[in-house]
Parts: C-alpha cells; sequence; structure tokens
C-alpha cells in the first residue's frame, strides 16, 4: 500500500449489534488490508460492547472530536425511513474519535441509541471495491475520503461521511 | 308453568294464580311466582368460535396449509359452509354477528375505537337493535363471552363506564377477556365483567409462563362446570372468540416449530399448494380457478435470499398461533362433549372475522404498532429489530408483538383476491363455517354452499332455539334483524338459499350481492398504506364513487372470483350499482368514508381536559384512555414521600419497551424511559438521589413543536430544581400500546425498561400521594386545530388497523 494513499472512512449505523457484527465480520474476512474496524453497541438494558480490530488508525484519531452531529431527524407526517438511519451513523461517527481518544465508555454511551450499533471501518481507496459491498446490513452508510492518515485529513473524512449520511436523511 | 309471552322483553312477570287469605288458612301458594324463565322445550346450548384475522385458506379443514384438527373433527360430523360471509373488519363483523343486524345499521361501520358523528359509525348500538344474547338472557339462557371484545368505544373503557356497552351490556352473564381490537397473548391486560383486572399473575414466568388461549378455554370450562354445577337443564349460549390470529403473533415454540421449513417455498407457492388441496376436498368447485397475485405484492422469486428465512419465520408462527387456538377451541369443545352435552349443543365455528389482516404491511413487523404510527421500516430494518429483541427465532416471543407480510395474508385468502378492509373482495369477505349439531345434522360431512353472511347468525340461533325475535326490549320496538336463518340447511342440503342480496363496504371498499352476481367496486387505496398521498383521491368534492372501476363477478360459476363480467354485463353492472345505493341509504352506510372524515377535517369536538390527576394506586388504565400527551409538550408530576434510606420503583409507567414511557426512580435516582416504538428507546437519569421525605418530582417534555412525533427537550426536576435533562428526537405520534395500560406505582404486565425487567412490576417503596399530567401549554389558534387534526388522524388510522 502507497503511504499516501487516500484512505476511505464507512459509518454504519444499525437497529441491532448483530447485524452490525455480521458487517464488521465480513469486511475482515472480505480480503482487503484495513486500517481498522470498530464495531459498538448497546444493549436494551444500556450498556456498551466494543469490538475492534488491532490496527486503529491511533496516530489519526485525536484530533476527530471536533467533528460535530448535528442531526435533524424527523419529516412529519411520517417517520422518514432514512432518518432512522442518519441517527445511528452520527453515533457511528462519533465512535471513531471516542474510542480512539480512549473515552468510550463516556462518549459512545451518548452516540449510540440503546439497541442500535455502529460500525466504523477505515481502509485505502484503493480497498474499496472490496469493503463496501462486505457491508450491506447497514440500514444507512457513508464513506468520507481522506488524502493520508493525517488527523486533519480523517477528520474531513468522517465529516464528509456524516454530511453524506444527512444528506440522505432529507 | 305455561308458556310466557317472549314478544316483549324482559318477560313480564306472571299474574298470581294461587290464593293469599289474610293468614296462611285457605292460601295457596303459586309456585310459579319464583325461579326464573326457562328456555323453550329443546333449547339447544350453542357456542360459537371465532377466529380473528384469518382467512379462508389457512384451516386444513379447507386446505389450508395449518393443522386443524379439531375444526376438521366437527367439520366431518357436521357440515362445512363455503360461502359464509363477514364484513371485511373487526367490529363490524362482531356487531353484525351478535345483532344480526348490518353492521352500519348498528353504528358499527367501522371499528369500536372510532366513534364519529354519522349514524352508521357512532360504535354506539343504537337501543333498538338490541343483541341477541340479550334476547337469549331473558328467554332462559346463560350467557357469556371469552376473548376479544372489540364493540366498547375506546373513551369509555374505565371504570366510569358506562358499562351498556360493555359485554354484560349486549347481554353477557358473564365476561373474561380484552375490550380491545388486539392482545397480547402473553401479557394481556383483562376485563372480567365490568373491571379491568390487568395482567394475570404468572406473567413471563420462566417455566410455564401464562397464555391467554390457554386461560381462555380454561375460563370457558370453569364457567360450564359452574353453570351446570347449580342448574342442570338450562342451556348455554358461550361465544369463544379468540384472540388468535390476530396480532401480536404470540404462541410458544413448541406450536411454531411445527412448521418449521414448511414456507420456504414463498407465498406464490403456498397458494398453489393450497388451491390444489381445496379441490381435493372439494371445498371449492372442480372448476374453480386460483385468482392472481395483484402488483401490490411481490412475487417470492423477487424477496433477496437473505430475508426469505426472515420472512419464512413469520408465517411459520402465524400457523403455529393458529393451530393452538383449534387446540384450545377443542378443549371446550371436549369439556363439553365430556359433559354429555355436544349432541345437543350447537356449534358455529367462524374461522376469521374479515379474511386474514394485510395490516402488516408487505415487510411484516416486530411490532403490529410500527405501522399504525406511521413508521416505515424497510424489511431490513424489521429484521434487525427482530434482532434487537432476540432474532427471528423468537418471532413469538414476549419480547415482541409481530405481524406477518401482507402477502402471506393473501397467500392465506386463497383462493380469492387480498383481505382484510376489502368489503369489495371475497378474499376480505367470506370466511369458513362449520357446523356441529348432532342432533339435528345427521349427514355428516357434508358440504353446504348455500350464500350466508355473518348476520344469519342470529336468526338462526333464535330459530333454533324456539325463541321469536321480540318486538320490543325495555319498551323499545325493535327493528327487525336483517339476517334470514339457514336452520333449515343443517338437516337438508336442498333446503332453499334464504340470503339472496347482500350489500358489503368497508372503508370505501364495497359490493353488492344479488342473486348470485357479485358488482365489486374497489378503491385504488392500498389498504395498509395511509399517506396523506393515498387518501388525497378520497377528499371531499375529489371523489366520485361510480367513477371507480367495477369488476362483475356471477358466483355459481366463479367461486373465487376469477372471471370480471362487467364488459359483458354494463346493464347488470348498473342494476347493481344503484341497488348498492339503496341499500346504503337504507342501512346507515352513508356518507362513505366516514371512518375517514377525521383526515378530510370533519373533526370531533376539541377536548377541553388538559389535567388529569391519579390518586393512589391507580392501575391498568387502558391504552385509549391514557392523558393525550402525543405530539406536543406536557409534564408529569408526582408528590412522594421518599422513605428513609431512598425510594426505588415505578412512579408511573404506561405500556411497555415496544412502547411507553415511565417516570422510575432506580436507587434513588430519578429516571425517564421512553420507548419510540421500541424503534428508540430515550432515557434520562439524574446523578444525583432524592432526599428523603416529602419530594415534588416533574418530568417536562417541551416539544421542539406542535405536531406529529415531535423531537423535544426533556428536563427532569426535583422540588423545581432541574436534575437532569435530555433530548428525545423521536416521540410516538399516535399510540404507544394495542393493548398494555398505564399503571401508578408501578409497571404491570411488560415494563418500559428493560433494565428493571428482573424487578417487575418495580413497586415504588414509598408513598405517592398524586401523579398529574399536564398536557398544557396547549398550542393555540391555528396551531391547535393542526394539531387536533394530526391526534384524530392518528386515532383513525389506529382504528382502522385495529
Amino acid at each position: 500500500m502507497k503511504l499516501h494513499d487516500t484512505i476511505d472512512v464507512l459509518i454504519g449505523g444499525y437497529l441491532s449489534k448483530e447485524a452490525a457484527e455480521e458487517d464488521y465480520d465480513a469486511v475482515r474476512a472480505c480480503g482487503a488490508h484495513l486500517q481498522g474496524a470498530v464495531v459498538v453497541s448497546k444493549d436494551l438494558e444500556g450498556n456498551l460492547a466494543v469490538e475492534e480490530t488491532d490496527h486503529m488508525v491511533r496516530e489519526g484519531a485525536e484530533g476527530l472530536g471536533a467533528v460535530g452531529f448535528a442531526v435533524g431527524l424527523f419529516a412529519p407526517p411520517l417517520l422518514a425511513a432514512t432518518a432512522i438511519g442518519a441517527a445511528l451513523g452520527a453515533g457511528a461517527g462519533g465512535l471513531l474519535h471516542h474510542k480512539t481518544a480512549g473515552k468510550i465508555g463516556e462518549q459512545a454511551g451518548e452516540t449510540i441509541p440503546i439497541g442500535g450499533a455502529g460500525l466504523i471501518v477505515a481502509y485505502s481507496h484503493s480497498e474499496a471495491p472490496k469493503v463496501e459491498p462486505a457491508v450491506n446490513r447497514a440500514v444507512q452508510k457513508a464513506v468520507g475520503e481522506a488524502e493520508g492518515r493525517h488527523v486533519e485529513a480523517l477528520k474531513g473524512a468522517l465529516k464528509e461521511a456524516q454530511q453524506k449520511m444527512a444528506e440522505t436523511e432529507s | 308453568m305455561s308458556q310466557p309471552d317472549r314478544s316483549k322483553l324482559p318477560i313480564s312477570r306472571q299474574p298470581f294464580k294461587g290464593v293469599a287469605n289474610r293468614t296462611l288458612e285457605g292460601s295457596e301458594p303459586d309456585w310459579d311466582l319464583i325461579g326464573h324463565v326457562d328456555a323453550p322445550d329443546g333449547a339447544p346450548n350453542v357456542l360459537v368460535v371465532l377466529i380473528d384475522d384469518a382467512g379462508f385458506g389457512n384451516p386444513a379443514t379447507f386446505g389450508g396449509p395449518i393443522a386443524t384438527p379439531n375444526y376438521t373433527r366437527l367439520a366431518e360430523q357436521g357440515l362445512r359452509y363455503n360461502r359464509f360471509h363477514v364484513t371485511a373488519l373487526c367490529s363490524p363483523t362482531r356487531a353484525a354477528l351478535l345483532t344480526g343486524r348490518n353492521s352500519h345499521a348498528v353504528g358499527f361501520g367501522s371499528v369500536g375505537e372510532f366513534s364519529t358523528g354519522f349514524p352508521g359509525y357512532t360504535a354506539f348500538v343504537p337501543d333498538d337493535c338490541v343483541p341477541f344474547p340479550r334476547i337469549l338472557r331473558d328467554n332462559g339462557y346463560s350467557t357469556a363471552a371469552f376473548g376479544k371484545w372489540h364493540l366498547t368505544p375506546d373513551g369509555e373503557q374505565g371504570p366510569a363506564g358506562p358499562f351498556d356497552r360493555w359485554p354484560v351490556g349486549w347481554g353477557f352473564d358473564h365476561f373474561y377477556g380484552f375490550l380491545g381490537g388486539g392482545s397480547g397473548q402473553w401479557d394481556p391486560c383483562l376485563t372480567e365483567n365490568q373491571k379491568i383486572i390487568g395482567t394475570p399473575a404468572g406473567f413471563a414466568a420462566e417455566e410455564d409462563p401464562y397464555y391467554l388461549p390457554d386461560d381462555m378455554a380454561d375460563k370457558t370450562i370453569e364457567w360450564l362446570h359452574a353453570i351446570r354445577g347449580q342448574d342442570a337443564k338450562k342451556p348455554f349460549f358461550a361465544y369463544f372468540s379468540t384472540g388468535c390470529s390476530h396480532a401480536p403473533h404470540h404462541v410458544s415454540e413448541e406450536w411454531a416449530a411445527k412448521y418449521k421449513g414448511k414456507f420456504d417455498q414463498g407465498w406464490d407457492e403456498l397458494r398453489e399448494e393450497t388451491f390444489s388441496r381445496q379441490k381435493q376436498l372439494g371445498v371449492i368447485p372442480a372448476d374453480a380457478e386460483l385468482t392472481p397475485r395483484d402488483e401490490a405484492f411481490p412475487a417470492w422469486e423477487d424477496v433477496p435470499d437473505k430475508l426469505k428465512a426472515y420472512y419464512a419465520r413469520q408465517m411459520e408462527v402465524y400457523a403455529g398461533y393458529s393451530e393452538n387456538a383449534d387446540h384450545n377451541a377443542g378443549r371446550v369443545i371436549d369439556a363439553i362433549e365430556e359433559m354429555g352435552e355436544l349432541d345437543n349443543t350447537l356449534v358455529l365455528w367462524i374461522w376469521g372475522d374479515n379474511g386474514a389482516s394485510m395490516e402488516g404491511t408487505i415487510t411484516g413487523s416486530f411490532n403490529e404498532l410500527t405501522m399504525q404510527n406511521g413508521i416505515p421500516l424497510s424489511d431490513e430494518m424489521q429484521l434487525q429489530l427482530a434482532e434487537r429483541y432476540g432474532g427471528v427465532e423468537a418471532w413469538g416471543d414476549q419480547m415482541m408483538a409481530p405481524h406477518y407480510s401482507a402477502a402471506w395474508a393473501w397467500a392465506g385468502n386463497t383462493p380469492f383476491k387480498w383481505g382484510k378492509q376489502v368489503g369489495s373482495h371475497l378474499g376480505g369477505t367470506r370466511n369458513p363455517l362449520v357446523v356441529h349439531w348432532p342432533e339435528r345434522v345427521s349427514e355428516d360431512g357434508a358440504l353446504r354452499e348455500h350464500f350466508t353472511h355473518v348476520i344469519d347468525v342470529g336468526p338462526t340461533i333464535l330459530d333454533v332455539a324456539g325463541i321469536p325475535m321480540p318486538t320490543h326490549i325495555d319498551g323499545i320496538e325493535q327493528q327487525p334483524m336483517h339476517g334470514a336463518t339457514f336452520a333449515d340447511s343443517l338437516a337438508d342440503g336442498e333446503a332453499p338459499e334464504h340470503h339472496t342480496q347482500q350489500y358489503f363496504e368497508t372503508i370505501g371498499n364495497r359490493a353488492m350481492y344479488k342473486d348470485g352476481w357479485w358488482l365489486s367496486m374497489r378503491t385504488a387505496r392500498i389498504p395498509w398504506v395511509l399517506t396523506p398521498d393515498a387518501l388525497k383521491p378520497y377528499a371531499p368534492g375529489a371523489w366520485n364513487p361510480d367513477d371507480d372501476p367495477t369488476e362483475l363477478y356471477y358466483l355459481p360459476d366463479d367461486f373465487s372470483q376469477a372471471i370480471d363480467l362487467a364488459a359483458q354485463h354494463p346493464e347488470k353492472v348498473e342494476e347493481l350499482k344503484e341497488l348498492f345505493w339503496q341499500e346504503a341509504e337504507r342501512y346507515d352506510v352513508l356518507p362513505l368514508m366516514a371512518p375517514l372524515a377525521g383526515f378530510f377535517g370533519m373533526l370531533p369536538p376539541l377536548p377541553d381536559v388538559a389535567t388529569y390527576s391519579y390518586r393512589g394506586g391507580v392501575q391498568n388504565v387502558l391504552s385509549g384512555m391514557i392523558p393525550r400527551i402525543y405530539n406536543h409538550s406536557y409534564s408529569i408530576s408526582a408528590e412522594l414521600m421518599v422513605p428513609p434510606g431512598g425510594a426505588e420503583g415505578v412512579i408511573v409507567a404506561e405500556a411497555d419497551h415496544l412502547g411507553g414511557f415511565s417516570l422510575w426512580i432506580d436507587e434513588g435516582k430519578l429516571t425517564h424511559t421512553y420507548s419510540m416504538m421500541g424503534v428508540f428507546v430515550f432515557r434520562q437519569q439524574a446523578e444525583e438521589p432524592l432526599p428523603e421525605g416529602e419530594v415534588t418530582v416533574r418530568m417536562e417534555f417541551a416539544a421542539d413543536s406542535a405536531k406529529p412525533a415531535t423531537g423535544g427537550q426533556v428536563t427532569l426536576f426535583a422540588n423545581d430544581r432541574p436534575i437532569a435533562g435530555g433530548r428525545m428526537e423521536h416521540t410516538v405520534p399516535i399510540r404507544f400500546s394495542g393493548y398494555a395500560g398505564m399503571d401508578i406505582g408501578r409497571d404491570n404486565g411488560g415494563v418500559v425498561d428493560l433494565s428493571y425487567e428482573n424487578r417487575k412490576p418495580f413497586p415504588f417503596n414509598g408513598e405517592i400521594r398524586k401523579v398529574d399530567f399536564d398536557i398544557k401549554p396547549l398550542p393555540t389558534g391555528e396551531e391547535k386545530h393542526e394539531l387536533h387534526k394530526s391526534v384524530h388522524h392518528g386515532h383513525t388510522a389506529h382504528a382502522l388497523t385495529a
């Protein structure tokens, strides 16, 4: 892999832990080299569970906390189906920062809804044809791109993914 | 005793025929003065069994895939009626059944939850159309109803009644069941006679959990034994109206597992298999045709492979649930047989009240109320939510309230088109009837092809009991029943057909039957779609019903409505169209679409109550009776006495984890949990415990705006000091539950917050002096009107699908 290859950050939102873990397992088994992957879920009593790969992008994570996740979720008179995914995706996007900042227990609890789950995968753009099809159970997913693995670049990628998620809601 | 005059009820007291002197000397008692009215000699016992939300092609007795050995047993010793008709909706069929009259004419053009200001849609049965259980009771029968009722308006399902629209008011000595349109089978909120008694003990027990269908059968048998213990001769009328197979589809794995893999072929092949068996059995004519799939239902082959197991499981559970209904009805029949009275008991067993229900939408749902609350979820979302609550293998368990896909319902209505709510076609209007009465039926296992209708049941029962239709009841002149007895067909297959003409109408879908001809007039609206766009074409001024497409069938030659003859017989089309309008006027069907009037601005008066106070341990407030907190700001406050050592337990809780709210205290900390139909669960909790002694707590929800399902900010207070808060991005727009109740000081039945599941009902350990709901500040002006409209629309949507 090239040192300055474009890095994709994929976020996915789920209504169940099982679905998120299925995709998590699928991306790990898809044959792509992953920069990192994390799946976080909250059970029906509100307890958080985290699972991650060993190659998390530690150096890139610290600055991602500045990413905001303003999400407008509702379209009357009926709930927009995509809004559900957006809500979960927002939570997932938050996790990359929270996990790598070492505060996951404290902050992911605020972003992942009870009973929901989120998945984040970072990978070289050239691996996208393998990774993206493997994530096929996300209620909603979005991908952002970063030039290199620099903090600001990854931050931008995550923000881009968030924005795409929000756009599909409206 | 001489036969009394039964033409006026209650039967007048007999004149004294003895002698009453100043002393006993020479006096002669008249022993006929004491005791009760006897039924006519030879009046049989009567058992009516009604299965819920099931189709013609469901039971094996009529060729379906669901094992129904008890139904078949009775059919083989009795009669199958294969042209028996219902109304295409729950309450209307029940009202028609129990009054012997067309549903609109007794105020039940729609369901019990929805009363509107047109005579055919009040949900208030008129005093001049008294139901026949009252007639039987006043003529010497013991009467009882068990299970689903669905004939009491929402706003009257509480301790203040009034009770004349409860089962006892309809003439039942005894009632045990639920008042609404559907109920959890694991965790029902039950009513006995005139009291809401709540969720039975044993609910959710790990070993041998409570199960309503079992309990219903137990209670029915207990009642039969009790009345016979008191009176060896008094005939009984038992109405066994099981909530099966209405959603939520609840049944233990023992029953569902019987069908594992039996539906992997999908709904298209299932229809063909059922159709083939129906012909082999002879329950449909040899020349009948299988009607095609409407494009509203997807082809099974188009279902993604990864979701096929999810869909198949839905039908496995439904089938097991339905077989269990057969089993429990069979237990009641066994008990009557054991009592030695089956030969003298007329059993009328109707498999379904409106065809199978398509209200699960195409996806099916882990929680049937998601559709009613307007939450569109894809099948993948539904699958994930099912996984959240235990996985597809737990479909049917206590953690979910499932409903299967509309396509399975369509398959259950084989060989017909459509299903529930579609009064224009046989899928929603033709259900199996089995009649068993050894004393009268000698032609075991025969088929009857008479056109019959649910309004014929009452007249038939009165006929065989020898009881005349009274001219007056309580001094009020009675309208005649609209149905016709088919008693003569019990013994004589060649008996003439008496029911030769019948209108059908359900939410604008309508039909006119006369002498074999059936004119269908179906609206284009898909039954499970209630979006503004779907309703817009039916707005006042926009809809001319006579412009609706028509289909014409000649049923004697076309059992399944497969051959549309409208183009060949335009004169017949016009004749039946005109006849429909005449009948519609005669029976208060007009205005069409009255159940949807609220969607078009015809609203009931605005409520003038904004505060509700509950003192003491009020429990089991039925879901339709709770303060209407939906879609705007509100607060819940409680005056507490926190005991030494700190408070714990529930202050107030409505419904359960699949939709509801709870204000509760966890280790001294005030907590608010809100379940948006189990899709989103919000929780706010204070970090510090409440102080001991007198404390006033409050939960305030500040809505973003007065609109359906509005998000907003929650703030928790203790003694007016804010102690916690958080946002709720979505709230429930219409209704938390179809059946679960609200409780003060505990959380009966299924709990709202599963973190206190193992402490349920988690009673408050201190004293709750009062809980106040304040739904102020109500919006004002136009906003208030708009909100009122949306709330009413939601209420209507719930009612239509109950």
